[in-house]
């Protein structure tokens, strides 16, 4: 437990103290907010288009954010793998849970923040703007997002653990585009309907978004809520579990 | 007392013999020295020792405990000062010794009394604050060797300890290993032969993965047939390759 701690301290150290964290994690999605926001002043009411209203974006949003963590855990593990740090941990104590937890840990706390300073944001923009948006559906979309996060991160770690530090953000930047199209961010893909939506209901990220504004309304019904969160928490899961026995693999074929 | 001993210790590479059979015995306390040019096997050995790297055959024990049966009972007594710099660039130098502290497990005044005895013994005492990335090539150095010798460790493996420093931060490096002379036990790699020459009780001189000289300066003197390190070496590189 203490090494799991120490490894997570270090971790949460070395994300606040990089500039770039700040301007990916918490700066981009900001400004995409904010951005976006406008957009949707612009937009005439008798369209109905709702995509941009602060009441969806905000979810969308957070989700984006997420896609950031993904690529900062993913460069974390790839930069200890290229240098000799983690040849160092390798003659410690630390074992290949100890470093997985460690990882996954301090990415979940920093994307947590993330999903409150987006939402934080995005109350006072709904105060500006006249939109409701309630802070019990604030408070549940935040742990609605927990799985998704965690998904993200498996993402990070399996791609940190595979690929090196300069191959590693390529493969992130694919899922951050892919998540953010097919994950009906910037465009609701039920309106489209045919083999788009098709495209997004095969992937996992659609569900992120879709149960963070169902969390965020809040909708607690089975089909727009439950069935999209059980599929992130099984797909979360899945990558989790994938992503820790490819590190352990990893180590061991270090240490041959 | 044997603190590391190698029996036909061996490491290969599908068609690389990276480190050939080797016999070594390292008694407590000394500093023993792995000199060879690059791609010698020295960094394979201590990567062996310190169970970065399985052996392919062999066996070899570190305060008894196998490198191949015993890997946690090795990494509790082995601290390692690998060749590329592994410190935490992000964080301070007090925050990078308190990492290991707790990742070893310590109390909360034993890390206190750990870190500071590592600042003064490395006198990091000035740049304590100082976040790792703003430190010179030697600073940094120092810091990586008080990282592994701040767990306590019975045996301590720097890797090529002063490559790439100049001259100062070279000697000033020399008087702090030479400090832990006696104290602990020390396997040190280089390809410097005044450093060792400098700082080693005995000297194992490796060629394409083989020892082919063991000893004080003197008795490899005496194999050799010549008089200085450098000259040592290169009489006995050449036999070996002749």
């Amino acid at each position: 437990m203490n090494r799991i701690a120490a490894f997570t301290v270090r971790n949460i150290k070395e994300m606040v103290r990089d500039p770039l964290s700040y301007i990916f994690c918490i700066g981009f999605p900001l400004v995409m907010l904010i951005i976006m926001t406008v957009v949707n002043e612009s937009i005439p009411a008798q369209s109905g288009m709702t995509i941009f209203r602060i009441d969806n974006l905000s979810a969308g949003i957070a989700v984006f954010g997420q896609t950031f963590v993904m690529l900062f855990t993913a460069l974390t593990i790839s930069k200890d793998r290229s240098g000799a740090f983690l040849a160092r941990m390798y003659a410690t104590p630390m074992t290949p849970t100890d470093f997985t937890v460690g990882y996954i840990l301090p990415m979940l706390i920093i994307s947590v923040i993330q999903s409150v300073i987006t939402y934080a944001a995005s109350f006072i923009i709904s105060l500006i703007t006249g939109v409701s948006l309630s802070a019990a559906g604030i408070l549940l979309s935040v742990i609605v997002l927990i799985p998704s996060a965690l998904m993200f991160i498996g993402f990070g770690v399996l791609f940190g653990t595979l690929f090196n530090d300069k191959a590693a953000p390529g493969l992130c930047s694919i899922i951050i585009s892919l998540s953010s199209i097919l994950g009906c961010i910037w465009f609701d893909a039920d309106s489209a309907g045919g083999i788009v939506l098709k495209i997004c209901r095969a992937l996992p990220f659609y569900y992120s978004t879709r149960s963070a504004r169902a969390a965020i309304v809040p909708d607690l019904s089975a089909e727009k809520l439950l069935i999209p969160l059980m599929i992130v928490v099984v797909c979360a899961a899945l990558l989790l579990i994938l992503s820790a026995v490819v590190f352990r693999r990893k180590m061991r074929a270090d240490l041959a | 007392m044997t603190a590391v001993e190698a029996k036909a210790l061996t490491k290969k590479y599908r068609d690389k013999t990276a480190v050939d059979g080797i016999d070594l015995t390292v008694n407590e306390g000394e500093l023993f020295s792995l000199l060879g040019v690059n791609g010698a096997g020295k960094t394979t050995t201590i990567r062996m020792l310190s169970c970065l790297s399985a052996p392919t055959s062999g066996e070899a024990f570190v305060c008894g405990h196998s490198v191949t049966s015993d890997i946690a009972g090795v990494k509790s007594v082995i601290g390692i000062s690998p060749q590329d710099t592994a410190v935490l660039m992000n964080l301070t130098v007090r925050e990078n010794l308190d990492f290991i502290t707790r990742v070893f497990g310590f109390s909360s005044s034993k890390r206190e009394q750990r870190i500071a005895e590592m600042l003064r013994l490395f006198r990091l005492d000035e740049v304590e604050s100082s976040r790792a990335k703003t430190l010179s090539g030697g600073w940094m150095r120092k810091l990586s060797i008080a990282m592994a010798l701040i767990s306590e460790p019975k045996v301590l493996f720097l890797d090529e300890p002063t490559l790439g420093l100049d001259v100062i931060a070279r000697r000033e490096l020399w008087r702090v290993i030479e400090a832990l002379k006696g104290k602990i036990t020390i396997i040190l790699t280089t390809h410097y032969m005044e450093e060792a020459e400098q700082l080693s009780d005995r000297i194992a001189i490796m060629i394409n993965g083989r020892i082919e000289a063991i000893g004080t300066l003197g008795e490899i003197e005496k194999t050799a047939g010549k008089t200085g390190l450098e000259n040592a070496f290169v009489e006995i590189a050449e036999r070996s390759m002749a």
